[in-house]
């Protein structure tokens, strides 16, 4: 039985692919595509909190706030110009898959062109320790924890008590039949793509003072939340969620019990998954 | 509105097209100034990847060690010499290796590569051998120790390789050397990432060594690209540790040092297998507090306590050092390339003195093995006629240090042995 | 009136030039490091070709690099671990990735749809791990060795491995030969009409009589062979081996290379993406500038994507140079319509 260090360490995890995973089902759901690039904006995000902190001053919550807010534009501006075009009728699933391949590259470039490769670090946000007894948590990690909390209610509320939201999911399930209420369906995609990478972005920062910022810091949350999606089942916000805690918890248990194996074990486990149930927990089960 | 698409289409690929033949063709060749002949020496290094801070930070020192040497340069045969160093990348990567050595030594015409220390050995030494071109790099990635012990280093079909520094032997001497600073520790953990290979020959030996000593140990090993420590800190935690030595990259050490100070495991000392990059970023990513009383290698020779430098290459890497700060326009602490480049340059510089040659390649070695070199990390003799099958193997003080405030102040030192 | 068919001839000839130039590089320039470019190209080419084939079945395939490693690895151990000389062990490295290729296709390939691409990205990534971590056979991430093929001696002429990289440039273009003539062949046969139709719709393809799965498989099988071998002469051309050489961005270059070549041309956009991209590559690798190779790289291919007419890739401007070359004035130039290559 894993001491409680690492129940909390897994809970940590959870939070920050549920957020991941949330994020990009939303973009799957309307938009049809995996954004590739998703996990870059998570790094983005981190770096926007780190320069509004270290080169501004702006407190982490604002911090939080605008990093959302920035990155949330840039991944609209990237749905306008990029993905838009290359999906529009005529064009495979193969053009747009790879084109956010491509900009996962270009981004990771810009950043290391722009902010340099050296680790950053931000330990001077929220410091210190709840001791618990036998072990203490950071307040960073309990940030995250909180963090994730507000999301998620934000997220249900959004979802289904605003006109946005109501929009939102009839373009989800429906697509023609909400165009034909007036819906349009092109500026859903905007909205709900800038929203993904808003949280894609504000994960990014809750997280930077955790571990350390970096332009290759995306890579791994990327493939983690794809991890995610597939166990809750692709198209399923119920199961980017549960996908999410799943995986963080498995993640922290196994690394426990068999260190670096870890890794091949998830890998094994997700293709299990997809060859005996590839829906996932909660997606829609295939024709 | 086609057409418009049809043409800025080709009007970019050409540009690409041209693109790639403009910079390819651009190689600009130095003019080359009346005076001391030049000679190239290559490295392969580190500038991109996760090692990519230990590659970058230290060039700007490494530039004015080659002035401040140059300013006198060497004389063989009664001509003068200076030295000009070409830079590859080697993303830290064998394959990445492999082909920065191709370029050093197809494109550029290197004869000697030196300062190498990313763990790429096999595949830069597969490149340079047939080529005749002398290779200095380290002993450690554990891929060099004979073939009896499943290694791939072997004199016959390796001739021109000198291991400048031996990293291998070096990290055992830290082992003692903190246990030396820290007599009273209870257990010591050691971890390293897969990528050094899980139990290869070089764990093996320095277990071995370890056990010879009746040191206290525990081992662990994390997956490439782990930034959750806290597993690995707890098992440390249950085996009883309190002094673990993290053998990976700057950021995984950073982070393994900022967990275990949030996890409440305060009295838990960590030290990393390498120099401390800038003490600023430490402190930044662990924390001021937790930065406190980390332990790394440390390699300002004007401090060492019992191995005896040449005066004049103290006064060589002080000036240098200098230089690097005026460079930069900030302090400049970083001591690590003392004992790699400038002393791998010495190395080769003494052996090509002492076998009267620039070009003879065979005669240079010849005059390296078994040779005494003075260097900017002291005299040593060249060793290990038994252990690697040629006594191609420098010495090293194994120096640490320990970070107090904001300063980096010399720990211990265990020099390491000759091998057999 | 021309006495011979001077619109598929003219072109013809220029392809037939260019690859004849291609075939005698080697006496123009001995520069190690432009033979070397070539080399690889030609060996992306050829697991670029592979993907191609499986995406005419309508998949695509975003573990084509697995393969290459299955094969390079394969060659790598039969060579050093059991002494095995080099050419057998390739056309083993080959029939081995094959036949996993096969299992493989079996298992998952009646997933289809996006859960196979998802799978075959995880199968890439279950290889390189195994690799990493099967350190007795593999030596993990510091890799393999394999040695060069020793020197064949044709009756006083020597090709010697060790010399240069001049006779794997030969026998690269051997090798890209063989497998642009099989795929080319395919692409053309019956059964590279089942492909397209497949593509084009499955439903309807399957209405048709047209047994999906035995399709997929061979076409995925087929292309496991191919990459298995340019993955096994790559790998004793670097001479090295390592998990991280075979992995998920290689995939992902495989899939760039695919869409700014061109689709619709098998052989054709596999050889140009993969030049073009692979040299750009190599020279943005040489810009002292760290990380801009990555963001240069993915902006290219980006605009590339954006601005090429629907559909199509690099290959099809040649298409339309001709086209736009013997045009006669009175016809009528239709607006939206994409022209298929010549070749």
């Amino acid at each position: 039985m894993p001491p409680a260090e690492i129940w909390i360490d897994g809970l940590v995890q959870s939070c920050i692919y549920m957020t991941m995973a949330f994020g990009m089902v939303l973009v799957f759901s309307i938009l049809g595509i995996l954004n590739w690039a998703h996990g870059q904006f998570y790094m983005l995000g981190a770096f926007v909190v780190y320069y509004a902190i270290t080169a501004a001053g702006i407190p982490f919550p604002i911090s939080l706030l605008i990093s959302g807010v920035v990155v949330g534009g840039l991944g609209m501006l990237v749905e306008k110009f990029v993905i838009e075009r290359l999906t529009s009728p005529g064009y495979g699933m193969l053009y747009v898959t790879v084109a956010t391949l491509a900009l996962m590259f270009f981004f990771e470039g810009a950043a290391g062109m722009a902010f340099g490769l050296m680790d950053k670090g931000l330990s001077t946000v929220l410091p210190g320790v709840l001791d618990l007894g036998s072990f203490s948590v950071s307040y960073q990690k309990i940030a995250v924890i909180i963090f994730t909390l507000v999301i998620m209610i934000s997220m249900y509320i959004v979802l289904n008590r605003t006109k946005v939201g109501l929009a939102i999911r009839a373009a989800a399930q429906e697509p023609v039949a909400a165009s034909l209420y007036g819906i349009s369906v092109g500026r859903v995609s905007l909205i709900v793509m800038g929203i993904g990478c808003a949280l894609a972005a504000m994960a990014g920062g809750i997280m930077a003072p955790v571990y350390t910022t970096n332009p290759f810091m995306g890579r791994i949350p990327m493939i983690m939340s794809l991890l995610a999606i597939i166990i809750g089942g692709l198209g399923s916000l119920t199961g980017a969620i549960v996908g999410g805690i799943i995986l963080g918890f498995l993640n922290s248990v196994i690394a426990y019990h068999l260190s670096y194996v870890s890794e091949f074990v998830l890998f094994l486990l997700v293709i299990i998954i997809l060859l005996v149930r590839p829906q996932g927990l909660f997606g829609a089960p295939l024709k | 509105m086609k057409k418009w698409y049809n043409v800025v289409a080709i009007l970019m690929a050409t540009v690409i097209v041209l693109g790639i033949f403009a910079i390819g063709c651009a190689k600009t060749a130095p003019p080359q100034p009346g005076g001391p002949i030049t000679i190239n020496i290559g490295e392969p290094v580190a500038l991109s990847g996760s090692a990519a801070p230990w590659g970058q930070i230290p060039t700007p020192f490494r530039e004015a060690w080659f002035e401040v040497f140059n300013r006198e340069g060497f004389q063989v045969g009664g001509k003068t010499y200076n030295i000009k160093l070409i830079q590859v990348d080697d993303q830290n990567t064998p394959e990445g290796g492999a082909a920065a050595a191709k370029q050093l030594v197809f494109g550029d015409k290197v004869r000697f590569i030196a300062g190498h220390w990313t763990w790429n050995f096999s595949a830069v030494a597969a490149v340079t051998n047939p080529a005749k071109v002398i290779f200095v790099t380290r002993t450690g990635a554990p891929d060099q120790l004979p073939a009896s012990w499943g290694g791939l280093y072997d004199p016959k079909t390796m001739p021109y390789v000198v291991f400048g520094t031996p990293s291998q032997e070096e990290f055992t001497a830290d082992c003692f050397a903190l246990i030396k600073a820290y007599p009273n520790y209870k257990r010591l953990g050691l971890m390293d990432s897969v990528q050094s290979g899980v139990d290869s020959a070089g764990w093996r030996a320095l277990k071995k060594e370890l056990d010879a000593a009746g040191i206290r140990y525990h081992n662990e090993w994390f997956a490439v690209g782990t930034s959750d420590f806290t597993p690995y800190i707890t098992r440390f935690a249950e085996a009883g540790c309190n002094l673990v030595f993290v053998a990976g990259w700057v950021g995984e050490f950073m982070l393994f040092s900022k967990q275990r100070w949030e996890m409440g495991y305060k009295d838990m000392k960590v030290g990393c297998s390498g120099p401390f990059v800038d003490i600023n970023i430490y402190k930044a990513v662990c924390g001021p507090d937790a930065a406190q009383g980390l332990i790394g290698a440390y390699y300002d020779n004007s401090q060492f306590k019992e191995t005896k430098v040449n005066p004049k290459y103290i006064a060589q890497c002080q000036e240098a050092l200098r230089i690097a700060a005026e460079k930069t326009g900030k302090p400049y602490t970083y001591t690590g390339e003392i004992a790699w480049l400038p002393s791998h340059v010495l190395i080769l510089v003494q052996a090509m003195q002492k076998a009267g040659t620039v070009d003879d390649t065979d005669a240079i070695m010849k005059a390296i093995r078994g040779g005494t070199f003075d260097t900017t990390i002291g005299k040593w003799t060249m060793s290990g006629e038994k252990t690697y099958g040629s006594a191609v193997v420098f010495g090293s003080p194994a120096p640490l240090c320990t970070i107090q405030g904001d300063k980096e102040v010399y720990l211990s030192e265990y020099p390491t042995k000759p091998l057999p | 009136m021309p006495y011979f068919d001077y619109k598929t001839l003219i072109p013809r000839t220029v392809i037939g030039v260019l690859i004849a130039l291609f075939v005698i590089i080697p006496v123009f320039t001995t520069n190690v490091i432009t033979i070397s470019i070539f080399i690889s190209s030609g060996i992306w080419a050829i697991a670029v070709m592979g993907f191609v084939l499986i995406l005419r079945t309508g998949q695509f395939s975003m573990g084509q690099a697995a393969f290459m490693a299955l094969g390079a690895y394969t060659s790598a151990i039969l060579t050093i671990k059991l002494g095995m000389p080099f050419w057998p062990s390739f056309l083993l490295a080959g029939i081995v990735s094959g036949i996993i290729a096969l299992i493989i296709g079996l298992v998952v390939l009646r997933v289809g749809g996006i859960y196979f691409s998802i799978i075959t990205l995880a199968f890439g990534e279950v290889v390189r791990i195994f690799a990493q971590q099967m350190e007795g056979i593999t030596r993990g991430a510091r890799g393999l060795i394999p040695p060069m093929p020793p020197t064949i001696v044709l009756g006083g002429f020597e090709i010697n491995f060790a010399a240069g990289p001049v006779p794997y440039y030969y026998f690269m273009i051997l090798l890209v030969a063989i497998t642009a003539v099989v795929f080319w062949r395919i692409d053309r046969s019956r059964m590279g009409g089942t492909f397209s139709s497949m593509a084009a719709n499955q439903i309807l393809a399957e209405h048709q009589g047209i047994h999906l799965m035995k399709y997929r498989v061979i076409a995925f099988t087929i292309a496991g062979v191919f990459t298995g071998f340019a993955g096994a002469y790559y790998a004793n051309f670097l001479s090295i081996i390592t998990p991280l050489m075979f992995g998920l961005w290689q995939s992902i270059q495989i899939m760039m290379m695919s869409i700014v070549g061109g689709i619709s041309s098998i052989v054709g956009g596999a050889l140009i993406g993969a030049t073009i991209l692979y040299t750009l590559g190599i020279y943005l690798s040489r810009l002292p500038i760290f990380n801009i190779q990555y963001l240069l790289f993915g902006a290219a291919v980006v605009l590339v994507l954006l601005f090429l007419p629907k559909g199509t890739g690099l290959v099809d401007l040649w298409g339309k140079f001709w086209h736009k070359v013997f045009r006669e004035p009175e016809e009528y130039e239709m607006p939206e319509e994409s022209e298929m290559a010549v070749e």
